[in-house]
Parts: C-alpha cells; structure tokens; sequence
C-alpha cells in the first residue's frame, strides 16, 4: 500500500521551541509532506487548528500557556483530527492520560525523524484510507474496497476474515506483523488460541494470491514471530 | 536470638561478672587483712595452745621450768587453786592477783576477765590452771548464748534469704531486660528499615520518644533528599531531551540528504547513532533513578510473555537491523500461553537492554535468540548470542561489583553499563532473578527468571 497518497495531508506541528518546529517541519517535506503549519502557543495551535482545519495533529505535552492534553479537548470539540504527542516525559502516566483522551499515538523526545514518521503514516493509514485501496502484489492485485483479488483475467473474492488479514498486513506493508496482532486484529482482545485458524486462513490467502502457494513470495512466514506483506514497488 | 537481644544479654551478664568478682575480691581482702591476727588468734600463743602446752607442765605442786619461760616470754601470768579456791602457786603474776577465790570470784571470772586481765581457764587432775594475757589483748563476750532452735535454723534461714536473694536478682534481671527489649525493638526495626532504604515512620511514648522523633527525623531528611536526587535526575533527563532530539534530527537529515557530500553523510550518520546512545543513557539513568527511590510505582497487569517477546522482537526488526545481525525468537510449546503480572514497557526495556549490549559488544554481527520458557511458576526470558562473550572476570564483575550510580566509591570502574543495572533493578521489581552466562568468544546467555501469574 503506498504511502504517497498521504503527503497531501496538512499537518499541524504546536511546540514551545521554534527550532524544534523548523527542524520537524524540514524533514516532514524532505519526506514529501507539502503541508505543514505550526504554532508555538496553545491559543495559537488552537487558532491555526480552527482556521487551517489540518488533517493530523502533533502536539508538544508542555506548552508555554497550558499543556497538550488540555489543547487536545479543546480541539475535539469541533475535530476528530488524528493527534499525536510528543513528550519530554516518559513516565507511564502521561501516556495513559494521553491515549485516555482520545490521542492516536504519542512519541517520546528524544526522537528519530524516521520513528516519528512511521507513526504519523500507521496513525494517518488507519484514519484515511486511500481512495483505490489497490494493493499490487508479485503475482495479482488485491483490491480491498472490493475484497477481491483480480489475478490476469480471474476474479476471486476474499472472504471477511481473510479481507481484515490482509488489510492489516498491508497497514504494515514491508514491515513483520506478530501473530499476536494479527490474531487480536482478528478476534478481538482475547487472542489465544487461534494460531490454527490463523494458519488456515494464510493457507487459503496464499492460494489465491501467489503463484505458488507452497513457496510464497507475497505473504511470507517470518518464522517464530508472524507474517509480512511484500509489495510490489 | 536477635544480635541486640544477644548484646543485651552480655551486658547483663557482664554485669553478674563484676557483683561476683566484687565478692571475690572482698574476700581476698578481708583474708589479706586478717589473717595475719588469725594466724596469732590460733598460734602458739593462742590461749587453747597455751593452756594445751602449760597444763601438760604443770602439777600442784608447781610449773616446770621450760613452761615458766614461755609464759615471761608472753607476758602471760598463771595461778594454779586447788579445789577449794586456795591459791597453789603463781607465776609471773601481778600483785594484785589474790591468793584465794571464793566460788563466786570463781564463776565470775571463768567468763570473762580477773582485774581486767582476760583469763583462760583448764580444769587438770590436781586442780585448775588459769592463764591471765595481757590486759586489752582478747576480748571476751560474757553475755554469749543462742537458744538452740535459732542455732539450728540458722542454716536453713540462710539458704532461704540467699535462695530468695537470688531470684530476686534473676527476676530484676528478667524484667529489665524484657523492658529493654521491648522498647527498644521498634526502634531497631525501624533503623533497619532504613538501612534497606525504606522509610520509618515510629510513634513510641515515654522515655525513647525523642529517640522516635530523631528516626523519623532521619527518615525524612533521606525520603528529602532521595526525591531530590531523583527530581534532579529526571530534571536533567528532560531537559536534554529537545536539544537531543535536534540533534539526532539534524544529524538523520544530513545522512539522508543525497545533495551532500558522502563523507560528510557518513560523519552525520555518527553523529545520529551516538546520539541514539545518549538518549539510551538519560532514559536508562532516569529510570534507575525512578525504580532506585521507587519514585514511580511499577504499572503490573498480567502480560502474555509470548506476544510481548514477538512484538518486541518484530518492533526490531521493523525498526531496521544491521544485516550482520540476526534476530530468532524461540518458545516453548508450554510457555506460549505463560503470563506474568509485570509493567510490560518495564519489561521491554530490559529485553531491550540486553538485546542492544549483544549489538554494542559485537560489532562485526552475532545471531540473537530471544528464549521464553516456563515451569509451573516460573517464567524464563533469556538473550542469547554467539558473540565474543564475557571473560570471567568481566562476569564476576558484572555479577558481585556495585555500579557507580549504586555505589560511593570513586575508584569504580565508570565504563561498566548502566544498562545492565536497569535491566537488574527491573528485574528486582518483579521478584525476579538475573544469571549470566557466559565463556570467551562462545556468546553470551542472559537468563531472566520472574514468577508466573
């Protein structure tokens, strides 16, 4: 699943240190995001958050005139925006404070670039879906708003549980999902025990999606720990 | 028995030693002091040997010569009445001495003294031989006699007081030492409790309350300036998280940026990843710090160890492994279901730390295994590599040497990790144990065992 199709998205980036924001804004469009607006202060985030309506949120927990959380309320008043935190604290309770509100992610400082936009694309992929929701594999093309797989001129139609699988793996595209998140994406909260299932329904996903589903090179097994979506770039 | 109960117990004993080496000693002196007069009360010259040796020489009819002698040499008199009260013979008496007795003279003196010269008596065949000493040399007690009923309990009385005496004694003993011992434990616990770092807070009335009041002084003061330390701690931690951050920030751009000189990327690249190191620091030092003065409760749900192992170990290699390393997660067919009540971001990080020295200390690539097993309540998480290994030394180092931030001792050895004390005190905080194993260029074997639940 590509990603490219996010970089249209306005970011809105709200953090007291204003070389911090210059940075974070010099590597979001070295990244391709063409968008981003910032403000120093909670009045002014709030301002910016009302007049921009941007599409994602990242807000620095303390904040000269209040703090992130009580910007987060406000915001939610009049937007469901994604939001995500960036926090010089790493202690567990204001994580839970956090996510209790209602934030997508949160991100403790110091940080790498890199990790801080692979949340932003996992938060925005799960809130903006793209609108061709085409995956293209070694062998066929998944097509998720259709949970079909179009393979040459054969059509062949996933089934709902084998639609969330692979949706959630190409979520992660390229990256290894453990058996425990697919289960719970699959099951709910209480995952064990479903391992065998989980086996079967890749059994019947790589029939219909790789050329030879005994030697798989789209859905491959990452031994001892889950399974892993290869795209075709 | 308690080390200060045992103390206690000397004290008094030591005291028992000295009221005993006290009597001896009295007697010592009292035998010193007297028995040279006891040794001339019971002599040669004492009246039972006198009256033995002159009685034995003397007859009505007068005294021999030898004995006649001995009594000048004493200064002794004798006068010899026949039974009459007729004086027989005298020698060496003074002139005062009459030369016959009436029965009542007689009775009269037979106790006591004859014109003040005290007089020993000896009835023989012939008659009676009195022995007249010196005046004020003996002194005689006329008025002497006990019933014999007193006579014969006295024994018994003096085993009585001297039995009651000493369970007096012992009971004394007894309840002051239980007294001593009851009041002052609390205080001994509380200083305990201290020592292992807890706080104290005791509440004791009458003569130890100052003693509470300066404990729990002590208590506060050390809760002060343990918060104080971990305030600073997390004070600097957070302060040196933005710049950090604009570090790694800048020095990530630069290494990606294609219009920049290769050389330079490479240096960028440095850069970032020491950073990453610094930041591993300040996270590690202010969780320490945290668990250390137990600053921030550990957060126990019940975590399935399998699903935290896999998410961990796919968050690695998501997150982009050098590809001379290798990651492998093995469990157990029993522990794939094994929870533990633990704070699974705590637990992570310990994971972590152990799996990032495999990849600080193995440069040129080592294979990792992470491990789950169980047992009926335990739960075994081990890191493994097949790196260089630890020496001995460096193990027995790592097992019994304190870290610095744990230690006041400045001739520490600062290079030793701080990320192994973290992974110990999280360890710690869930009950659990940490071995190490290891041998020269063979790997290296973390195993952390945690109880089940």
């Amino acid at each position: 699943m590509q990603s490219s199709y996010l970089h249209k998205k306005k970011i809105l980036l709200v953090d007291d240190e204003p070389e911090l924001l210059s940075m974070l804004r010099s590597f979001l469009t070295a990244d391709g995001f063409r968008s981003v607006v910032s403000a120093t202060t909670m009045k002014d985030g709030l301002a910016i958050a009302r007049s921009e309506s941007p599409d994602l949120a990242i807000l620095d927990v303390m904040l000269p005139d209040g703090d992130g959380f009580m910007l987060m309320q406000q915001i939610r008043t009049f937007s469901q925006m994604p939001i995500i935190f960036l926090t010089a604290r790493d202690e567990a309770a204001d994580k839970l404070a956090g996510l209790g509100l209602g934030a997508d992610d949160y991100m403790a400082k110091p940080f790498l670039p890199q990790e801080l936009l692979l949340r932003i694309y996992a938060v925005m992929r799960r809130c903006y879906k793209e609108d061709t929701s085409l995956i293209a594999l070694d062998d066929c093309t998944v097509d998720l708003s259709r949970a079909q797989v179009v393979r040459e001129r054969e059509v062949i139609s996933l089934t709902a549980k084998e639609h969330l699988l692979i949706e959630t793996l190409a979520r992660n595209e390229g990256k290894i999902v453990t058996v425990d998140a697919l289960c719970e994406a699959l099951w709910g909260d209480n995952p064990f025990g479903y391992e065998n299932s989980l086996n079967t329904h890749v059994r019947r996903i790589r029939e219909k999606i790789e050329r030879d589903p005994s030697k798989p090179v789209s859905l491959i097994t990452i031994k001892g720990l889950g399974y892993k979506l290869n795209t075709r770039e | 028995m308690k080390p200060y109960t045992k103390y206690l117990s000397k004290c008094l004993a030591a005291f028992a030693g000295v009221v005993l080496l006290l009597l001896v000693s009295n007697l010592l002196a009292f035998g010193g002091t007297f028995c040279g007069m006891i040794a001339e009360d019971y002599g040669t010259f004492s009246p039972a040997r006198m009256l033995d040796n002159i009685s034995a020489q003397a007859s009505p009819d007068g005294i021999a010569r030898a004995a006649a002698g001995q009594l000048r040499d004493a200064q002794i008199w004798a006068v010899y009445l026949d039974e009459t009260g007729k004086v027989l013979w005298k020698e060496n008496a003074p002139d005062e001495i009459p030369d016959s007795f009436s029965v009542p003279d007689v009775a009269a003196f037979a106790k006591g003294y004859l014109a003040d010269y005290p007089v020993f008596i000896r009835n023989t065949d012939g008659g009676m031989l009195v022995l007249g000493y010196p005046k004020g040399s003996y002194t005689k007690l006329p008025g002497n006699y006990l019933s014999t009923r007193s006579v014969r309990r006295l024994p018994l009385f003096a085993a009585a007081v001297l039995a009651f005496d000493l369970a007096a004694l012992f009971s004394a003993y007894f309840y002051s030492r239980r007294k001593i011992v009851r009041s002052t434990e609390p205080v001994i616990a509380s200083i305990e409790m201290l020592g292992n770092g807890k706080p104290a807070a005791l509440t004791l009335r009458g003569e130890l309350a100052g003693v509470a009041e300066s404990l729990n002084r002590a208590s506060q003061v050390i809760a002060r300036q343990n918060q104080a330390r971990a305030n600073w701690i997390s004070g600097v931690s957070h302060d040196i998280r933005t710049p950090l951050s604009m570090i790694m920030g800048y020095a990530e751009l630069i290494a990606n940026d294609s219009a920049v000189n290769g050389d330079i990327r490479k240096k960028a690249e440095i850069i970032g990843r020491q950073s990453v190191q610094i930041r591993e620091l300040v996270q590690d030092l202010n969780l320490v710090s945290q668990l250390e003065y137990e600053m921030q409760p550990v957060q126990k749900t019940t975590v399935h160890m399998a699903g935290l192992m896999r998410t961990y170990a796919a968050d690695l290699l998501n997150g982009g492994l050098p590809v001379q390393y290798t990651v492998e997660v093995k469990i157990s067919p029993a522990a794939e279901t094994a929870t533990v009540s633990c704070d699974a971001r705590l637990l992570t990080r310990a994971v972590n730390n152990l799996v990032q020295n495999s990849i600080r200390h193995n440069p040129g690539g080592c294979d990792v295994v992470l491990g789950l097993g169980c047992t009926a309540d335990k739960v075994m998480l081990c890191v493994a590599d097949n790196g260089i290994g630890l020496s001995a030394d460096k193990q027995k180092e790592l097992n019994e040497k304190p870290h610095y931030i744990e230690s006041a001792d400045d001739r520490l050895d600062l290079r030793h990790g701080l990320g192994h004390v973290l992974v110990r005190q999280i360890v710690k905080a869930h009950n659990g144990t940490v071995q190490i194993e290891s041998e020269e260029q063979k790997g290296c074997k973390v195993t952390l065992t945690l109880p089940r639940g």
